[in-house]
């Protein structure tokens, strides 16, 4: 089984370089791309803009603290600005940003998250925002080696090692990186690049080792058997829904900094007669965010909260076919009150309290 | 009522970008309560005047540049094509701002949205509308449509009603379906009210009394919520199916294209959607949310 895999992945190029050679890699790279690497600048990791010189990030970096979504779709964009004259009202896009973007050091849950996003944007009508970063933004994975406590990627069927949602893949292999080439665009990519090494057979043994590895370390396991249908079976369960929402602040954190979480609002925003148009990430957990003058679907918290498990494991996987969870697991490290998304997901009930008394009285 | 292709409307995209609001002018404002106008405009682009296109049931993105964006459906009757129309009841930001307009003033409309009043199935049929308050907008544009093509119908019946008599809206429409003889209108206020001759009682109590036969005919409610949920078990008392039951719903939106999320319920996104559903494909919708 596994040779038949090894074949088709080792039917493409894979190089090599020395860990000591990043720097020259990137630099290399910034003459055809704005690069952007893991940066602790403004006190919270995230991809930023390399500065030409910084590779410390490959000693610190487990993941980063907001998600690259953050990359493709900022916490704030503006959408048009507007100005107003004797003739009227006259509005204006932004300036595209044409700039290729290269996001190096991607994890494989981060690029997958764009993947199952991408859907949102593309769907009937076409969010130009979004889809001309996303098309001109190419993806460098480098594969965990050290994944943290809350990570359970793999139980969304994604390896933390490996991702098919990259250009290139870069792979620990100890001194060196392996570079695996994934699409066509890293193919392209990677046979312009100068300075690396040709892969040998110990270097691609070393590359699925550490592969392996990572996918070792992965402690967490969520069980997803039935899920889909135990969560639709517990919708009205409440006393379930205000258990697990029992803790929750409300804060919206867990909804910010979810790579898979895409919620906008639309603002104005003017000085004189002139203005802008921007979106900003909203988030499900805010009772605002669905308030109507008379009514709110949503007031209550254990509301939102399940809102916003079922949105991920239920109604977006009726839409697209696809769970809105990469198994991250920020949500839960970086959650100020410790609220578990795996804790509440296993919690619910195979069947509800009514099922059961049908059940029993067959 | 399967999710429509939308593929057409491309043609309505301002510069290609589905967030662009089209300019449109105010040409008249109605008072029609003390806390509720309607506005009638037109796209001030001449050919967009020509080409532009809606269902009855459909909905725009409303801007006043500077202060935001509101949904609003439209009004007025796709089969009366001088200007449309979209009528707005004052409740938060956006709809102050469009009650401190006058005409002639500019603003930004994106649309239209959403599915439509299923006329295919309606045709032939008896139509009851059932509306409360400001819930008449929509339905109104359905109103006109079908009086407009009155030989494709069976009976009309508009089963309209509202706080109190200030609260009515529309008069002018409603004075027009009392004197049309093809149509039975109802008017009811809720509680009886100082020189009030008409009829009292909420919706669905005189929707009751009124009592349509629900052969071949199609129930079409719109109104506040509450009212909604008392309509629906007094239709099916008087023997309509789910199918025959067609409301549209309000959901606090801000793209209106199915992306920015909030109006989700299910795997549902009521601007993309609907906001058209028969009670059928909401009945199960996890109750409380609708």
């Amino acid at each position: 089984m596994s040779r038949k895999r090894q074949r088709t992945s080792y039917d493409k190029t894979m190089k090599k370089i020395k860990k000591k050679d990043i720097g020259n890699l990137l630099r290399q790279w910034q003459s055809d791309f704005a690069v952007f690497t893991p940066s602790r600048k403004s006190g919270t990791a995230r991809m930023e803009e390399w500065d030409g010189q910084d590779t410390s990030f490959l000693e610190w970096y487990r993941n980063t603290v907001i998600p690259p979504k953050g990359n493709i779709f900022p916490n704030m964009e503006e959408m048009f600005s507007f100005h107003k004259d004797g003739e009227g009202y006259h509005l204006e896009l932004p300036a595209q940003d044409e700039a290729k973007h290269l996001i190096f050091a991607i994890r494989p849950c981060d690029a997958r998250a764009l993947k199952i996003i991408d859907p949102v944007f593309q769907d009937a009508y076409e969010d130009n925002y979004y889809l001309t970063r996303r098309e001109n933004t190419l993806l460098v994975g480098l594969g965990c080696t050290d994944p943290h406590e809350s990570c359970f990627c793999t139980s969304l069927g994604i390896s933390p090692g490996e991702s098919g949602d990259v250009d290139l893949m870069l792979t620990d292999i100890g001194e060196e990186f392996s570079i695996e080439e994934v699409t066509e665009k890293g193919k392209e990519l990677l046979a312009r690049t100068e300075g690396l090494v040709e892969a040998a057979q110990p270097d691609e043994l070393r590359t699925r080792e550490s592969r392996e590895a990572a996918a070792k370390k992965i402690s967490r396991k969520l069980d997803t058997t039935n899920l889909k249908e135990r969560l639709l079976s517990s919708f009205e369960d409440k006393e379930f829904w205000e258990k697990a929402a029992a803790k929750c602040i409300s804060c919206g954190i867990c909804t910010f900094l979810c790579p898979t979480c895409y919620c906008f609002d639309i603002n104005d925003e003017t000085s004189g007669g002139n203005g802008t148009r921007f979106r900003s990430w909203d988030s499900c957990s805010f009772s605002v965010y669905t308030k109507m003058p008379a009514e709110n679907p949503r007031e209550d918290k254990w509301q939102r909260v399940r809102q916003k498990v079922c949105h991920k494991y239920e109604f977006y996987p009726r839409l697209f076919d696809i769970t809105a969870c990469t198994g991250c697991g920020r949500c839960i490290r970086l959650c100020p009150v410790n609220w578990d998304i795996t804790r509440v997901l296993e919690s619910v009930p195979e069947e509800t309290t009514a099922q059961k008394e049908n059940r029993n009285a067959n | 009522m399967p999710i429509k292709d939308i593929s057409h409307r491309e043609k309505f995209l301002a510069g290609g970008n589905v967030y662009l609001p089209h300019i449109i002018v105010i040409e008249k404002i109605i008072e029609e309560t003390y806390d509720t106008r309607t506005f009638h405009f037109n796209f001030k682009d001449d050919n967009l005047r020509e080409e532009f296109t809606f269902e009855s049931g459909q909905f725009g993105e409303y801007s006043v540049f500077g202060v935001g964006e509101a949904t609003f459906c439209i009004s007025s009757s796709p089969t009366r094509r001088d200007h449309l129309e979209f009528a707005v009841k004052r409740a938060g930001k956006v709809t102050n701002a469009l009650h401190r307009l006058s005409a002639g003033a500019e603003i930004g409309f994106r649309g239209p949205y959403g599915n439509s009043f299923p006329l295919d199935y309606l045709k032939g049929k008896n139509l009851v509308f059932v509306a409360g308050g400001i819930g008449l907008a929509p339905l109104r544009s359905l109103i006109w449509n079908a009086i407009d093509n009155r030989a494709q119908y069976e009976n009309i019946d508009i089963i309209y009603g509202a706080r109190s008599p200030a609260d009515l809206c529309f008069q002018y429409d409603l004075d027009a379906w009392e004197k049309d003889k093809s149509v039975k209108m109802v008017t009811t206020i809720d509680h009886e009210h100082e020189g009030w001759q008409g009829r009292v009682g909420f919706v669905p109590q005189v929707l009751e009394q009124v009592a349509p036969a629900a052969r071949n005919t199609a129930a079409i409610v719109c109104g506040p919520p509450v009212m909604i949920r008392f309509t629906f078990p007094v239709l099916e008392k008087l023997g309509f199916t789910p199918e025959q039951m067609i409301t549209t719903l309000e959901k606090r939106m801000k793209c209106g294209i199915g992306k920015c999320g909030r109006c989700n319920i299910g795997d549902i996104y009521v601007c993309r959607d609907g906001p058209v559903f028969s009670f059928a494909q909401i009945k199960d919708f996890i109750s409380g949310e609708y």
